[in-house]
């Protein structure tokens, strides 16, 4: 997957209302693009089915409780 | 009892004196203020030390115990807290210069309960800018370990760990959303337990990552994390997400029967190249000696182990950008300039990348409690090498740094935050580098709200280890 430039950050910025300008574009390219580059890399079995519920309070009861 | 030596008492056992009248709260506050005072020049673990409202506060608890009225294991014993807390008319900075001037007009309910308990607030503690860990300027000065003050005592409740091991409260809180509560304890040799998600209240707490955020006690040990844990812990009405349930008794659980228990040992954690030598050496003995305890050991596996840095990385960046987004905005140099980087990258990350680090971290869920069916508890080092030097320079200087940063090199605690299991450090040994001894950590993971079974089990090793009763030289 390509890099995305500053220009398409730079848009990515404004259509969230954030403008983001030298020096920190050029930083903020490497952080994001990095980021995509190590989660494009990870597509474990299984992975497109699974639905993203990243909050499920595991209220079952753990046998090892105490009291 | 020395005044001087007051502050080297674990909170139990100064606890216990004050329960039997043998030490005044009054005095025991005297001695941790004249400590810090003396101490915490070097350290910079406290943002703000509350000397008046302390010693209100001692000779309120000395009055009460006087008349009968004792509160338990906490009543009149000094602690601290990360300044991510609110406290009452005590200003709350989140580590920032955003919220320098910032004065809550409640406390959080984890303070409020502190309080409860009897405890004694003395202060604030220092901590990386909005529990991000990734700081470089402190504006509150920088926090330095008390084992080798030209290292990292750990992110983010870096004045946690600092100011628990350098005796300069007895017990204190810490927050933990990315391993902000083991890595300070690794770093400065102290036990630090991660909660399971639900089991304390968020209320009043400034917010790093909703979804992974969880307040927790640092401690010096691991009976001192189980009152404190006990203190804190519980449903909640002002956080929904607060677990309605009986709160164990932990502290009575601290038996010392471990046999028959199975732990997991984490085959990726104790794999990986970038293990520092004697961190697998260290932690490899910490689990041989569980083993003598009469655990049964087997390796078991996480195969995203090594990923987990990364989704925790895209997960936090996001959820910190929508809670900061209206200063993004219009403070953003008001930032250390690593958070703006980060606040930035999470407040333009594309919808799908967030979508699919939140798939990875349901399957990384998945694989923690599938492990965790056939075992007990999970053991892997709470950090792949010990306390690194400070930061110094801040920003990215390629885009390989920035891979190299979020691949998890040094990262073994995220996998925990996005199970939302409970997962603790505690020591179980030193590295020798460059002339000094550093801390080193073993991490245990357990099943949602196993909390009391991983102090157990914490509590079984520390007890036939000699490893929490050494002090930092300072």
């Amino acid at each position: 997957m390509a890099d995305l430039s500053k220009d398409e950050l730079k848009t990515l910025g404004r259509a969230v209302g954030i403008e983001i300008e030298e020096p920190l574009l050029t930083e903020v390219a490497y952080n994001l693009n990095a980021l995509r580059d190590l989660l494009e890399d990870v597509n474990p079995p299984g992975l497109v089915q699974v639905e993203p519920l990243p909050i499920i309070p595991p209220h079952e009861r753990s046998p090892h409780e105490q009291g | 009892m020395n005044k001087a030596d007051i502050p080297f008492l674990s909170a139990t056992a100064l606890g216990a004196l004050i329960r039997k009248k043998e030490l005044s709260p009054l005095e025991a506050a005297e001695a941790y203020l004249d400590r810090i005072e003396a101490v915490d020049g070097v350290l910079h673990s406290y943002i703000t030390v509350c000397r008046e409202e302390a010693l209100q506060a001692a000779r309120e608890a000395e009055q009460a115990i006087v008349r009968g009225d004792y509160r338990g294991a906490l009543h009149g014993v000094p602690v601290a807290v990360k300044d991510q807390f609110w406290t009452k008319g005590v200003r709350t900075t989140g580590g920032s210069r955003i919220l320098a001037d910032f004065l809550p007009n409640e406390d959080a309910t984890v303070v409020a309960r502190l309080k409860q308990a009897g405890a004694i607030l003395l202060g604030k503690l220092n901590m990386s800018e909005f529990a991000t860990g990734n700081s470089v300027v402190h504006p509150y000065g920088m926090p330095h370990n008390p084992w080798d003050p030209g290292r990292n005592p750990g992110t983010s409740s870096s004045g946690s760990g600092a100011a628990t091991a350098a005796c300069l409260c007895a017990t204190s809180l810490g927050e933990d959303t990315g391993g902000s509560i083991r890595n300070p304890a690794n770093n400065c040799g102290l036990v630090g337990l991660r909660p399971t998600w639900g089991l304390v209240s968020r209320y009043g707490m400034l917010g790093a990552s909703w979804s992974m955020d969880i307040a927790g006690p640092i401690s010096r040990t691991v009976e001192d994390c189980a009152v404190t844990l006990q203190a804190i812990a519980g449903h909640d009405p002002r956080d929904p997400y607060t677990a309605n349930r009986p709160v164990p008794d932990y502290r009575a659980g601290l038996t010392g029967q471990v046999r028959g228990l199975r732990i997991g040992v984490v085959k990726e954690a104790m794999n990986a190249d970038f293990l520092h030598p004697q961190v697998k050496a260290t932690v490899g003995k910490a689990i041989a000696d569980l083993g003598k305890l009469g655990v049964s050991v087997e390796e078991v596996s996480i195969p995203l182990l090594d990923r987990a840095a990364a989704v925790t990385r895209a997960i936090l960046a996001v959820e910190s950008a929508a809670i900061h987004h209206d200063w993004l905005r219009t403070r953003l140099q008001d930032y250390d300039h690593n958070v703006q980087i980060d606040f930035l990258t999470g407040g333009i990350m594309p919808a799908q990348l967030y979508y699919k680090a939140q798939q990875l971290r349901e399957l990384t869920r998945r694989q923690v409690l599938k492990a965790l069916e056939a075992m007990d508890v999970l053991a892997l080092p709470s950090s792949s090498e010990p306390a690194a030097l400070l930061p110094t320079a801040p920003g990215l200087k390629s885009k390989e740094k920035a891979r190299q940063r979020m691949s998890g090199r040094r990262s073994l605690t995220g996998v925990f935050n996005l199970a939302n299991v409970p997962a603790l450090s505690v020591p179980c040994g030193f590295a020798a580098v460059e002339g000094k001894d550093l801390p080193i950590g073993l991490q245990l993971a357990g099943r949602p709200f196993a909390d009391g079974l991983l102090l157990k089990v914490a509590h079984a090793y520390e007890q036939s280890t000699p490893w929490h009763t050494r002090r930092p030289p300072i």
